[in-house]
């Protein structure tokens, strides 16, 4: 979308000793850009509270009062020119767009009533749309009249998978039920070789189009940032993901939020819980062949087992967490952002996993049948679209922030906790 | 200050130690995994299982009861108390085979956590001490 004229020298323009910050944002590594708006996507951006672009006159403000912006070039002032102008390869390339958690403190403070936390959310949101392989699914399965296919799909397939249970089973050499009466424990009505292979399966499907993704991601990071200069490689890659993995668990900047702080916990609540979550199910899955394990695991688990309190406790913190999000969104709307069906789709699926799971667990220890057994399937149908549509939803999150924080943390563009920011009193 | 705002600051001046004792709840039943077998040597937990008596036949075959017996239990239950029809099957019946519930019921359901709700009623010795108990005429000396 942008040409470098090539006809300007690049003495002309960089000086010697210049600080790096004086190359403006719109240039090419100090040349100048020709500007070719890519309107569909400034179309594409303009979602509800994210359009205020328009209203943005570069005063800086909210670069100033990010507590996690980097302190050149920094993020989200030089995103709300880009956006305004179309430069779509600028922002989909952008690494800084991801370094945003959103707390809305440059949005309570904007002297123009702009919203550039919304602007780097619908950004963010592009970008999984733009590097999904297929992006015709990612595009399909982010509007919100195509939910019943979203949701039908995982359940016409484990459905099928009901259906094939016993012939597939005897094909493939597994017991599969026993008796002709109705199923009564998990167990035979989704025995483990059959969760085990089908969720694998997706499972490695989903991780394949991640993967590619982010491949595309990094290629394209690491091809756009050369505008500012010769991307710098201040840290090994080992080094950045340590470090970055040390700032993600310790949520060490998202906790530097002000507008919306209780963000950060309900983040730390749904973390810690969905990886307590993920922890158990590889731990059970991987039960029979893990040498560190010493015991054998019988189904189903004891309320006290270890397994299951930890199990529960995970639970309820992603309940907990999922329940603070969706209340602050719904309520406190200025603050909290504004919510695409992007947002809404992700958040609601995962609370509805989770008060399924819970579900489905308080009605097998009161034996309600076949209530738990219809509990069970739809807890299954939505933890099966939560998997598959990883990366198609926000759910990607969690590799594309990844992978730009690591790639931020690279060329020592990571704030690195010294900040920038100043305490402005909110508009 | 909101209840919101205090937790939010709580987090924010001590994320640290939030995460701390998460990371710990997360990896104790490992830590409980790994131990506790040093400590339990030989007892396994193949011992929830019942013993199935050698002789003898059950009224299902052992796969269908292993799952399905409260199905069982439940539809006997329906036959005698609602319609009148006393069948072959009877708790009095699983004692020939199965003599003591400690073993026989209380194990698996222990380990489940499941109630079981026969013994309200029926009356099925716990251990070899109950069964003495119950020939003497429920007198303890």
């Amino acid at each position: 979308m942008e040409t470098a004229e090539a006809a300007v020298p690049e003495q002309t323009l960089a000086t010697g000793g210049e600080p790096p910050c004086a190359r403006s944002a719109v240039t090419d590594n100090g040349r100048p850009v020709k500007i070719e708006p890519d309107l569909d996507f400034i179309r594409a951006v303009s979602v509800q509270g994210a359009e205020s672009f328009k209203k943005c006159f570069q005063c800086g403000t909210c670069a100033a009062t990010c507590p996690i912006s980097p302190d050149v070039h920094p993020f989200p002032r030089k995103e709300m020119a880009w956006a305004g102008w179309g430069m779509k390869d600028r922002l989909l390339t952008d690494p800084d767009v991801w370094l945003c958690h959103q707390c809305n403190d440059c949005s309570t403070r904007c002297p123009r009533g702009g919203r550039p936390g919304e602007v780097l959310a619908a950004i963010r949101r592009e970008s999984i749309l733009h590097y999904a392989m297929p992006r015709f699914l990612a595009r399909l399965m982010n509007q919100q009249k195509y939910i019943p296919l979203r949701l039908g799909i995982p359940a016409i397939l484990l459905g099928l998978a009901l259906l094939f249970r016993d012939r597939l089973g005897s094909a493939m050499g597994f017991a599969t039920t026993v008796g002709e009466d109705i199923v009564y424990s998990y167990s035979p009505m989704f025995p483990h070789w059959l969760l085990n292979s089908f969720f694998g399966f997706f499972s490695l499907l989903a991780f394949v189009a991640v993967v590619v993704g982010l491949v595309r991601f990094w290629r394209a990071m690491t091809a756009g940032y050369a505008w500012w200069g010769e991307p710098k490689v201040k840290k090994g890659i080992l080094a950045s993901i340590v470090a970055t993995f040390r700032k993600v668990i310790t949520h060490d900047n998202f906790t530097k939020c002000r507008a919306r702080n209780s963000r950060a916990v309900a983040h730390y609540l749904l973390f810690f819980g969905f990886v307590a979550l993920t922890a158990v199910t590889l731990w059970v899955i991987t039960g029979s062949v893990n040498p560190i394990i010493r015991e054998e695991f019988v189904y189903p688990f004891s309320f006290w087992s270890p397994w299951k309190i930890l199990a529960n406790i995970g639970g309820i913190a992603v309940l907990a967490g999922c329940f603070l999000m969706l209340w602050e969104r719904l309520t406190d709307q200025p603050n909290a952002g504004f919510s695409l069906f992007f947002d809404w789709a992700f958040l609601w699926t995962l609370f509805a996993v989770v008060l399924t799971g819970f579900a489905t667990e308080a009605l097998h220890y009161l034996r309600m049948v076949p209530h738990r057994h219809v509990a069970y399937f739809i807890h299954l149908v939505f933890v099966f679209s939560l998997l598959i549509y990883l990366p198609y939803s926000k759910f990607a999150h969690i590799f594309y922030r990844f992978a730009a924080m690591v790639f931020a943390e690279r060329i020592g563009r990571e704030s690195n906790g010294a900040s920038s920011g100043q305490e402005v009193e909110p508009r | 200050m909101s209840i919101q705002e205090k937790v939010s600051s709580l987090f924010r001046d001590n994320n640290r130690v939030a995460v701390l004792v998460f990371v710990l709840v997360i990896i104790a039943p490992f830590g409980y995994s790994v131990v506790r077998p040093v400590f339990t040597q030989g007892s396994s937990t193949d011992e929830v299982f019942l013993d199935i008596p050698d002789e003898g036949e059950c009224v299902r075959e052992t796969a269908y009861m292993r799952y399905h017996h409260m199905d069982l239990l439940k539809e006997v239950r329906e036959d005698v108390i609602r319609n009148g029809i006393r069948g072959e099957i009877s708790v009095n019946g699983c004692r020939e085979c199965h003599t003591y519930r400690g073993q026989f019921c209380n194990q698996c359901h222990e380990a489940v956590t499941l109630h079981v709700d026969c013994f309200g009623c029926h009356y099925y010795p716990e251990s070899p001490e109950d069964s003495v108990r119950l020939e003497s005429g429920g007198h303890d000396e």
